[in-house]
């Protein structure tokens, strides 16, 4: 944040001091609400409203509920730690953790290269940059929903699918695709980046338009090929959104939900059943009613790994934006 | 962007909110009530049920119907229920009822279904799924099936097979398969496995080889038996060896029956009153259906059936109560027991080419069942010449209820076992039999 | 973001542009990068043309043939009229608006009393604002459910009703923040001017800080669109009702009803909207594209 108030967050006095008054007299607007700064909660009062009742209250909630056992029926009940030991004990969620990571693995191996090169080879297009950029953004723009229903039918893994007729040209396959627990995965993550990509495309050109032209000037005096240049001056200038788009991504794939769910639903034989699938199954397709508990113990568990994350991200771009 | 465009939007929004809000529930003095009806439906089905309530509110000035598209799926129900978003009237599996009332999660009507005429006629095993312990009945059976083969003639005439001869034992159904996927190269024999279709499915054949998946009493995962094997390994050998069962091995309900409705699947196994669905969600052609009772082999074998309950929701009044067994009196259950009721159902279904005569298992006992069809016999339009493989046989078959003890949880973990079976050639049969057993015991003892 | 430096050259050096070698190798490459764009971009999206006016046995049996057995257009008026895809694109465009209207509201009140206003306990209020962002959705998820179910004080269910959605999309950080910075960075002697006409904090707030944020309004607003356009867990929770849900809930339910020829058409009619509006309005996607990316990843869910 950039305010220039200096004083500490948190003073205290019910009301505002002539000498404080005259401060923020100076300052301006301030000095409107010396009363009482009821105008400041009056434009509060929605963002109060809505983050008190569906953000903060529900955090709270959250933390309570982990250790409760409800199910809305009866009334809930303190049980400690049973819902983290239960949920650690579920032999399904080291699976989910598993596919998880490997779904983050697969994701950063596919999904990390690939539009860096592009956005290296796009920023060096004279003419016609708004088509590459409109071509490569144009899967984004496809509602994610849509994205998996096609590819669902892409991925038919009998010899007549799209896919595999594709593959027949040159020879290969037919791959059982979404059917196999071997390349299920692989499959859900090359969708995922295919939906992705043009974002993080964009993100790299609008950093590399950034980078100083000088430094290229001075390397090509020293004689410095194309290589040199990329992996010294480029790369190393891009570093920062780099960082910040490979731990944005990290999040994301850790949250990952719309393709496992569309897909295969978790199979085949749980090979694709995730975190963020295991917790909605805990809580919304249990038939023996909600495990809520069960549910917000394992979130809990994967926000304070995201948060460490998040910290970091926060950290780069503040620093990042000051630099 | 103006900001007074902001506010308009912002108001006018909110407006509209408030009067969808208002507009819920007139006031008008008669009892309102959702009742369930199938999602995806045909026009002419919507019709006929619009026709069969625009009826029922002649009889019953005093209560309003109205209909919300509802059908119960493991994955779906619990989050309706606790959010309240069940229509009055809703439909649940046999597996459901016994835990659905011990907590309480729906409505007591029993006081209100002892006043139904035919309450002591119902097959005391249908009956049972619905009762309490102490037998007051708090949902209504409406429907009861037997498993059966499905298949498509089509298919069969194909590959040079009979139609008219369906298989009768688990090589023959094999060997069709295989014929099929030769001859048309569509999927000879398909297999449910996802969203515990994949145990419901497994859980048939091995009772139809003499297994069961659990101890008598319920206390005891039994997966790792001979009978599951046998199973498993005929699926194995006609997904590897023979290759006959196409490419899907992530079929649910749904999708299964897309499938087969659009030709692209020899057999499968599903519940027997399964044509109706075929037909009005899925666009079947009648010409292709076939259906015949499953091979059963072994002392102890038995066809799995299982039916629906007509439950009301918690959250209703007494006079919504009352009202909603009007409802399933009228509805559901008056096309059983009384003729002008049976002939009045008939024909708003056939007058709309809605299909009559599907074949299912009787609720209160044979006699009243072949009585209900009689009565409706000119109007059965279903190819019921078709299904005789199936009718001639199944009311010889002993017919065995689903696993009584975390159904549906166990149906996941066997959910597992089928599609690593058909999906992992290389496969550890034994390994997988083992921890499924063990994961089901667990499964069982957190529901104890 | 670090404001672009427009620069007339870049990774290739201006002489080397002249070497016929360099000009070849780049002009191929770029051909090439093309094709591939093209294929992946929108080689898809013709694909699913075609399909929508295709019957469903050419799909199935010859996926990539051209109209191997003719044009079968009514397709796609079977999916406009049987599914109803008018009915639920109208719900989209409606939970679309309320999440926006509600987004706009608490950003731009919240912000500007944040960054103007600036009430002493300003500070700790936007700390714990931006700490939700440190908050993954997935945390909410089962909480929020059950406050949509039983809300405070109103005493009845917000579930299947559009509320549900938008009221919470409201709650996002990145939009507070994104606002109160930009609030913070307007010529504070415009306000004192302002202040010395007379103009109360209600007038500066409606007369001249909103004329003035026009840019951050309309990167809000693109987000808030997206965001909304793009969601699909949290309304399939609390809108079961069919007659509410927006496309992206009810096309996967369809599916099983749906000969697939009229579900890819459905699929077809859904995309051509929104890259009707990316074609439209092509600068302020790929510009806000940058932003975006973070908000996809701590925003919303």
């Amino acid at each position: 944040m950039t305010t220039t108030d200096t004083r500490p967050a948190g003073v205290t006095g019910a009301r505002t001091g002539p000498r404080d008054a005259a401060r923020r007299g100076r300052r301006g607007p301030a000095s409107w609400f010396r009363g009482g700064g009821h105008h400041s909660l009056v434009f509060l009062l929605p963002l109060l409203i809505v983050f008190a009742v569906f953000s903060w209250i529900p955090i709270g909630r959250a933390v309570l509920m982990s250790f409760q056992a409800t199910n809305l029926v009866t009334d809930p009940t303190f049980v400690g730690l049973d819902n983290f030991q239960a949920v650690l004990a579920d032999p399904l969620l080291w699976t989910a953790v598993k596919n998880t990571c490997y779904f983050a693995l697969l994701a950063l191996l596919f999904g990390y290269p690939v539009p860096l090169v592009a956005a290296l080879l796009m920023s060096e297009v004279r003419r016609a940059r708004g088509l590459f950029s409109a071509l490569a953004y144009l899967p984004v723009v496809v509602p994610p929903v849509v994205a998996v229903l096609l590819w669902k039918f892409f991925y038919d893994a009998g010899p007549d699918g799209v896919f595999n007729t594709l593959l027949g040209h040159i020879g290969l396959g037919p791959l059982a695709w979404l059917q196999d627990a071997d390349i299920a995965m692989p499959a859900l993550v090359l969708e995922a980046t295919w939906a992705a990509a043009g974002g993080t495309i964009i993100i790299y050109l609008a950093a590399l338009t950034g980078v100083d032209s000088s430094l290229y000037e001075a390397a090509e005096i020293d004689g410095a090929g194309i290589w040199h240049k990329i992996w010294h001056i480029t790369l190393p200038q891009l570093r920062g959104v780099l960082l910040i788009t490979f731990i944005l991504q990290i999040i994301g794939t850790a949250q990952v939900f719309l393709e496992p769910f569309l897909f295969t639903d978790g199979g085949p034989a749980n090979s694709t059943v995730t975190v963020l699938l295991l917790i909605y199954r805990y809580a919304f397709t249990n038939s023996l009613g909600g495990d809520y508990g069960g549910a917000t113990a394992l979130s809990l568990m994967l926000a304070v790994v995201l948060a460490l994350f998040s910290a970091l991200y926060f950290r780069l771009t503040r620093s990042w934006s000051s630099s | 962007m103006k900001p007074s465009r902001i506010i308009a939007a912002t108001t006018a929004a909110a407006l509209a909110a408030l009067g969808a809000a208002c507009s819920d529930e007139p006031d008008d003095g008669r009892v309102h009530l959702a009742v369930a009806m199938d999602p995806g439906l045909e026009q002419g089905a919507i019709d006929a049920f619009n026709e069969r309530i625009a009826q029922f509110e002649d009889a019953n000035p005093d209560i309003d119907i109205e209909a919300q598209e509802y059908n119960w799926t493991a994955s779906t129900f619990t989050a309706q229920l606790a959010g309240g978003t069940l229509p009055d009237v809703f439909t649940i599996p046999f597996t459901d009822g016994r835990g659905l009332i011990e907590r309480g999660q729906i409505a007591d009507i029993s006081s209100l279904t002892d006043e139904l005429p035919y309450v002591d006629d119902f097959n005391p095993n249908v009956a049972a799924a619905g009762s309490d312990a102490e037998g007051g009945l708090w949902a209504v059976p409406t429907a009861a099936y037997g498993q059966g083969l499905h298949y498509n003639r089509t298919l069969f005439e194909d590959a040079g097979l009979d139609p008219d001869a369906p298989p009768q034992t688990w090589d023959e159904i094999r060997e069709a398969a295989d014929a099929i996927s030769e001859a048309t190269g569509e999927t000879g024999y398909a297999q449910m496995t996802n969203g515990n279709t994949g145990g419901w499915i497994l859980t048939t054949m091995v009772y139809a080889l003499g297994g069961r998946t659990e101890s008598a009493d319920g206390g005891t995962a039994t997966i790792d038996t001979p009978q599951m094997r046998e199973a498993v390994d005929l699926l194995r050998d006609m997904r590897w060896e023979d290759g006959s069962m196409g490419d899907d091995f992530l079929y649910d309900w749904g999708t299964v029956n897309q499938d087969f409705a659009s030709g692209r699947i020899g057999m499968y196994i599903s519940g027997g009153d399964v044509f109706t669905p075929l037909f009005t969600q899925n666009d079947l052609d009648p010409a292709d259906y076939g259906l015949t009772a499953l091979p059963l082999d072994g002392a102890d074998s038995g066809v799995l059936g299982g039916g629906t309950l007509a439950a009301v929701s918690p959250n209703t009044e007494a006079d919504e109560q009352a009202a909603a067994v009007e409802w399933i009196d009228f509805y559901y259950m008056e096309k059983l027991t009384d003729q002008d009721a049976a002939v009045a159902d008939a024909e708003a279904l056939a007058d709309s080419g809605q299909p009559v005569g599907a074949p299912q298992l009787p609720v209160f006992d044979r006699a009243t069942y072949e009585q209900s069809l009689e009565w409706v016999d000119e109007y059965v339009n279903v190819p019921v010449e078709q299904m005789t493989p199936y009718t001639e046989l199944i009311f010889d078959q002993p017919l065995l209820p689903e696993p009584a003890t975390a159904t549906q949880e166990v149906y996941a973990v066997l959910d597992t076992v089928v599609q690593t079976a058909l999906t992992d050639e290389g496969a550890d049969i034994d390994a997988l039999l083992a921890q499924a057993e063990t994961d089901a015991q667990a499964a069982m003892d957190a529901a104890a | 973001m670090r404001p672009a430096q427009r620069t007339d050259r870049g990774l290739i050096a201006p002489t080397d542009w002249k070497r016929p070698g360099v000009r070849w190798t780049t002009r191929l490459t770029h051909t090439a990068l093309l094709g591939a764009l093209v294929a992946v971009g929108l080689g898809p999206m013709l694909w699913l043309a075609k399909a929508a006016v295709t019957p469903t046995q050419d799909t199935l049996r010859r996926p990539l043939a051209l109209w191997p057995n003719g044009i079968d257009l009514a397709n796609l008026a079977e999916a406009w009229t049987r599914i109803e895809i008018d009915k639920y694109f109208l719900n989209t465009v409606i939970i679309a608006a309320g999440a926006w209207a509600v987004q706009l509201l608490v950003a731009t009140t919240g912000g500007y009393a944040l960054a103007v206003l600036r009430p002493r306990y300003g500070k700790a209020l936007s700390g714990i604002v931006l700490a939700t962002l440190f908050v993954p959705s997935v945390v909410l998820l089962v909480p929020l459910y059950l406050t949509v179910l039983d809300p405070p004080l109103l005493g009845t269910s917000l579930l299947n009703t559009f509320w549900a959605v938008w009221l919470p999309a409201g709650a996002n950080a990145f939009n507070v923040l994104l606002m109160q910075r930009f609030f913070a960075n307007l010529p504070r002697e415009v306000f004192e001017a302002a202040r010395v006409d007379g103009a109360g904090p209600y007038r500066l707030f409606w007369s001249i800080v909103l004329p003035m944020s026009r840019p951050i309004v309309g990167v809000v607003s693109v987000f808030a669109v997206i965001l909304s356009w793009k969601d699909f867990l949290w309304p399939m929770l609390v809108l079961p009702d069919p007659d509410l849900q927006p496309l992206s809930v009810r096309l996967p339910a369809l599916q099983r009803f749906v000969e697939l020829d009229v579900f890819l058409a459905a699929l077809a009619i859904s995309t051509l909207i929104p890259i009707a509006l990316f074609l439209l309005f092509q600068r302020m996607f790929l510009s806000g594209a940058g932003l975006g990316g973070a908000i996809k990843g701590l925003g919303g869910g």
